[in-house]
């Protein structure tokens, strides 16, 4: 199994600070690093306190769409007779990204706290951790995390000893990255197709089996045990001086054509550049890096210089064309071919595609075939603006994103790298006689 | 009880003032402006699905477009359908149903009636520019009527949600993901539920076709006419479609009171008996041992002859019309006499996820109309026929039964389309009438409701409507006669003579019909 | 693109829509019954149990046929097209038999800079698999390209049945495959 590398000094390792420490996996040891003290303070406060001190810490959702988390939990609507849940997303299924399944294989017991804290938070007696089928090694560990906490009596009818139910279950994926999508999980959970739901209704209205719902990610409710400790003034001094609106740490994931790649912790507002060079160790001997893509596949491939000038946090990541997204650092070299990175990028989207919407489930393997046409020389400089046109059909229409996160690379990859597709080209077009006008 | 009254939402589509309902969607908001947004996946009698994406409208002041079907209306929008957005969006749309779909449009069943062909005129791009090879899938026999031709499948889930929320019987699947995804079902699970066929109708494009109509007409080869299904007593609203005046099939016309949009199978699938040639086509008059040929007028006045001073016993069929039966039901008392009918009966198949709509039973289209005209229901009819009674055969074959009771009618007359073979010895006239696909009139359904049927077909040789023989025969017989000579006119004097009628006339029928004054109370329930 | 191209894995000629000459032996008896049984205590609904009760019988038969599709629809009261709709969706059930060892390597853009597809022939040749997706001669093993499995950082990661394996190289790909014999 792979062991992540020792902390850099420059990381602040909160979330990832007993990585590697296989003490930290018990309920023993757990508990001697002061786990569960934030649950079971949580559960001897009101609901609505807990919510209001997750809201001022800034924590935002880390799975990719950085929605302020206490915001989310204050649309459960607490007192309506209904069944509430929570949804622990570790799907983590979008390529670059693999900080979820170090939380779970290294602090499980930090995800069951979070989840139990984030239940009770919202009113929910029940929890469901949904994760990906491929995570065998993290399933193993959450199921037997949870089984010590059930024996413990931390979780169950008579939550240490609150008299409150609190349940965490795990549910295994079978294969799919739409089920990341927080509607998808929930019809995934239902024992459904992975299909997205229109919106509205929205969860905290109707969601997992009609009733009010709220879906987290892993990184996210694992972030919760520490800002109850520590309080959410800590949790805000993570953060630019002039940017309050990005606190806390983030997990990124790196990989790619980079020197040392793995998980890394860094405060908000981190300056890429020394990330790339110095925490990771810059690129590989004898080679330049040529694009990065700081938050998944997901988010617009960046040129070097605008990475260079990015500051590590969600509004810092916008203002050099990109998004932070889930976290995922891809970083891709000069001894690559992009043109290809690209078409595996749109092939991963068509592979996926739940095939609702027309625009997902056809554009998504057209621009696959057509990129790697162009990959294997056989694309015309038509083919380059038909790309385009077909991504725009495929921005905004459709019930999921996925749709235009297959449009991004190819969007910023032509904007950006335009020549390495013409170098690619040979032709103007596929008309063998000019077109009738 | 009365609910709360609903809040009114107003607001503007495509520049036209709209008041409706709060919860309404824009899309079904703007057919009351007379506004048709384009759509597929959508349909108003399913779930709302959103997926096909289709009818993405402009909203202003919305960062995004909105599909119209799933939205619900709000105060104050202002909803553009034609803004070059909007136009764009739809043309998008279309391009993709069309990059992995067959050619088939020359060998297609739906072409002339099929919703892609006509967006795509309408709003779609003049050229394909997809050079890639086409996804191919294979065709495959869905069992009962339906035939699955995937390659032209546009997956808009019409048939997986009423197979589902409709019918209750989820046998339809989409199945793999992506590009690859197709309509599936499982071995064993055929498609042979009695409403299972309405998803060939449901189908804008032509991939669930009925195996039964394959290849039989061009959509615009066919003459329409709007009517009521002849096969049960549910009285759904139909199309009947006819290619050189040969009926092809039986389509469902809506009416929310009745059918909703759909009809069942064996309906929809029992249209040949309207299309027997075994028909009698020339009035005829007993000569001897045979019957011979003659004129309307001989006939009548021999129809006549035989019948004054008797009694006349009606045996009639539960399909014909009010108007005729009206009219038998005159002759009838007139006389002294009785009529009975029998009907054949078959289980009831209701369509669970639709208000009192099922294959009723009674496996005929006037059951009620009869009951309403002082027609007895028999198993066996003719035990009610006196000795030396005229025994006038009203369209009935009594097929399968035993007819020996006939051979106690002091006298035969058949009113028939076809004449019963146990009467050919013994009719003194026939007279060739028309079949419900030949002529106009109206049933009276299980509730109650009298509905119009028009015209598909011209009646065969000299064969006239049921309303317009019995008319004359009536006249003949000393009875007061109608006026105007049309079939509305019947339907009047109907009208005035029955309470139960009363009110009613062709106009206020319309296409949706009308219920009866006893169903209105309740009673007929 | 064909379920093939998309990295799926080829059906087999055979016919018989997954059932055999021998009837299908029910999966939910016994100690299987009761784990199902306390896991239908998890979830308002029986269809919530639908993707626990597959892994079930995937754990058990190596994949999941028509026929267990049939038990798992009457045991949690739906139709087999429905269950057979979601079998179909999420890649990870095999819908045919595979060979003894599935090898899954990861090819996603992220691994693909790092030389996955590298890995993907090393395997291919060592294993005796003609092409991805067909069951070796020997029926040992099934190579197929999967998508991100999540650990990009640890390029290439493979997973065999459920072992996950982290940073595999063409070069040690004989190795791990020694491990199973």
């Amino acid at each position: 199994m792979g062991y992540p590398h020792k902390p850099h000094a420059r990381e602040t390792p909160v979330l990832s600070q007993y990585f590697g420490d296989a003490e930290a996996r018990s309920l023993d040891g757990w508990r001697k690093r002061g786990g569960y003290t934030a649950f079971e303070r949580s559960l001897g406060m009101a609901p609505a306190d807990i919510v209001n001190i997750v809201k001022e810490s800034g924590l935002r959702g880390r799975g990719g769409a950085g929605f302020p988390t206490g915001v989310k939990w204050s649309f459960m609507k607490p007192g309506d007779g209904k069944p509430h849940y929570l949804c622990c997303n570790a799907d983590e299924s979008e390529p670059g990204t693999f900080k979820d399944r170090e939380i779970m294989r290294w602090t499980p017991h930090a995800l069951v706290e979070g989840c139990a804290i984030g239940a009770h938070a919202i009113g929910a007696e029940t929890a469901y951790i949904y994760i990906r089928g491929e995570f065998t090694e993290p399933i193993a560990w959450m199921e037997a995390a949870i089984k010590d906490a059930y024996a413990a009596g931390i979780l169950g009818k008579n939550a240490m000893g609150s008299g409150k139910t609190v349940n965490v279950w795990v549910h295994r994926g079978a294969g799919a990255y739409i089920c990341g999508e927080e509607t998808a999980l929930m019809n995934s959970l239902e024992g459904r197709r992975g299909n997205p739901r229109i919106k509205p209704p929205f969860p905290a209205v109707a969601g997992v089996f009609g009733q009010p719902t709220t879906i987290n990610n892993v990184e996210t409710l694992a972030a919760v045990p520490h800002v109850l400790n520590n309080g959410a003034d800590w949790y805000k001094k993570f953060s630019r001086s002039d940017n309050p609106k990005s606190t806390g740490t983030k997990l990124y994931s790196v990989c790619g054509n980079i020197a040392r790649p793995g998980n890394y912790e860094v405060s908000m507002g981190f300056p890429f550049k020394d990330f790339l060079y110095d925490l990771c160790g810059g690129p590989l001997p004898g080679r330049k890096f040529r694009a990065v893509i700081p938050g998944g596949i997901s988010v617009p491939i960046q040129t070097v210089s605008e990475a260079e000038a990015s500051l590590m946090d969600y509004e810092g990541f916008v203002a050099q064309g990109t998004m932070l997204g889930s976290g995922g650092v891809i970083v891709v070299d000069d001894a690559q071919n992009l043109v290809k990175f690209i078409a595996r990028a749109a092939r991963f989207f068509a592979h996926e595609s739940c095939a609702q919407c027309t625009q997902c489930r056809e554009g998504t393997a057209w621009t696959t075939k057509i990129l790697e046409r162009i990959a294997a020389g056989e694309g015309t400089t038509e083919d380059l603006d038909t790309l385009l046109e077909i991504a725009d059909n495929m921005t905004g229409k459709t019930i999921c994103v996925l749709s235009d996160s297959c449009a991004t690379p190819v969007v910023s990859g032509l904007k950006k790298f335009r020549s390495d597709f013409e170098s690619l080209i040979k032709k103007k077009t596929h008309h063998l006689v000019p077109a009738v006008a | 009880m009365t609910s709360p009254p609903t809040q009114t939402v107003n607001l503007t589509i495509e520049g036209r003032p709209v008041s409706v309902p709060a919860g309404t969607s824009i899309l079904e908001a703007a057919k009351t402006a007379g506004v048709l947004i384009p759509h597929y996946c959508y349909h108003p009698g399913l779930p709302v699905a959103g997926v096909c994406r289709m009818c993405l409208v402009d909203v202003e002041k919305a960062p995004k477009l909105a599909p119209a079907c799933a939205t619900s209306v709000a105060e104050g929008q202002v909803v553009r359908v034609y803004t070059e957005k909007a136009l764009e969006a739809r043309q998008g749309v279309l391009e993709m149903l069309l990059i992995n779909h067959p050619l088939d449009c020359p060998i297609c069943d739906q072409a002339g009636e099929c919703e892609l062909q006509d967006y795509t005129y309408q709003e779609g791009r003049p050229e394909g520019r997809y050079r890639e090879p086409k996804r191919f899938n294979p065709v495959e026999d869905f069992g009962g009527d339906v035939i699955y031709v995937a390659n032209r499948c546009i997956l808009c889930t019409r048939c997986v949600r009423f197979m589902d929320d409709v019918v209750h019987h989820p046998i339809l699947n989409v199945s793999e993901r992506g590009d690859r995804a197709v309509i599936g079902k499982f071995e064993g699970e055929d498609m042979t539920h009695p409403w299972a066929g309405n998803v060939i109708e449901l189908c804008p494009v032509g991939a669930l076709l009925s195996k039964d109509a394959l290849n039989k007409a061009r959509a615009w080869e066919l003459d329409r006419a709007g009517s009521i299904c002849p096969n049960c007593s549910q009285g759904c609203n139909v199309m009947i479609e006819a290619r050189d005046n040969t009926i092809v099939r039986l389509r469902p016309r809506p009416n929310e009171e009745v059918n909703h949009y759909f009809m069942c199978d064996h309906g929809r699938l029992n249209y040949r008996w309207l299309n027997r040639r075994d028909r009698v086509d020339v009035p005829m008059v007993r000569q001897g041992a045979t019957l011979a040929g003659c004129d309307w007028e001989r006939a009548l006045a021999e129809a006549s002859r035989v019948t004054t001073g008797k009694r006349v016993f009606v045996l009639a069929s539960p399909m014909l019309s009010n108007e005729a039966l009206f009219l038998l039901s005159e002759i009838v008392r007139r006389t002294g006499g009785t009529g009975a009918f029998r009907v054949q009966t078959g289980p009831e198949v209701p369509l669970p996820g639709v208000d009192d709509l099922a294959l009723r039973p009674d496996r005929a289209a006037n059951v009620k109309g009869a009951e309403l005209l002082d027609f007895t229901r028999r198993d066996r009819p003719l035990d009610a026929l006196g000795a030396g009674d005229v025994l006038l055969v009203a369209d009935e074959e009594l097929v399968g039964e035993d007819a020996s009771g006939a051979a106690k009618a002091g006298a035969t007359i058949v009113v028939g389309t076809t004449l019963p073979f146990w009467a050919r010895h013994t009719a003194s006239v026939v007279l060739p009438i028309a079949n419900m696909s030949e002529e106009e009139g109206t049933f009276t359904n299980i509730r109650g409701r009298v509905q119009r049927y028009l015209q598909a077909k011209a009646a065969p040789g000299f064969a006239r409507p049921a309303w317009f023989v019995l008319a004359d025969l009536l006249a003949a017989l000393g009875g007061t006669a109608i006026g105007g000579g049309l079939p509305s006119d019947v339907f009047a004097a109907l009208a005035a003579a029955r309470p139960e009628f009363a009110g009613l006339s062709y106009e206020t029928l319309g296409m949706r019909g009308a219920l009866t004054a006893n169903a209105i109370a309740g009673a007929s329930l | 693109m064909s379920i093939r191209e998309m990295g799926g894995v080829e059906a087999p000629a055979d016919t018989s829509h997954g059932r055999h000459a021998e009837p299908h032996q029910p999966v939910f008896v016994g100690a299987r019954k009761e784990e199902l049984d306390e896991l239908l205590a998890r979830y308002p609904s029986k269809m919530a149990a639908l993707l626990p009760a597959l892994w079930m019988v995937q754990h058990d038969r190596g994949w999941v046929s028509e026929d267990a599709m049939a038990e798992v629809a009457k045991l949690l009261e739906l139709t087999p097209a429905y269950v057979k709709g979601v079998v179909t969706f999420y890649t990870m059930y095999h819908q045919h038999p595979v060979g003894k060892y599935f090898v899954q390597v990861c090819t996603t853009s992220p691994c693909q800079v790092c030389g996955a597809e590298e890995v993907v022939d090393a395997f291919l040749r060592h294993t005796g698999c003609q092409e991805l997706g067909v069951t070796s001669p020997d029926d040992k093993f099934t190579v197929i390209e999967v998508e991100c499995l999540g650990a990009c950082g640890f390029a290439t990661p493979v997973m065999v049945n459920e072992d996950f394996i982290e940073s595999v190289t063409p070069e040690g790909v004989p190795e791990l495959l020694s491990r199973y014999k």
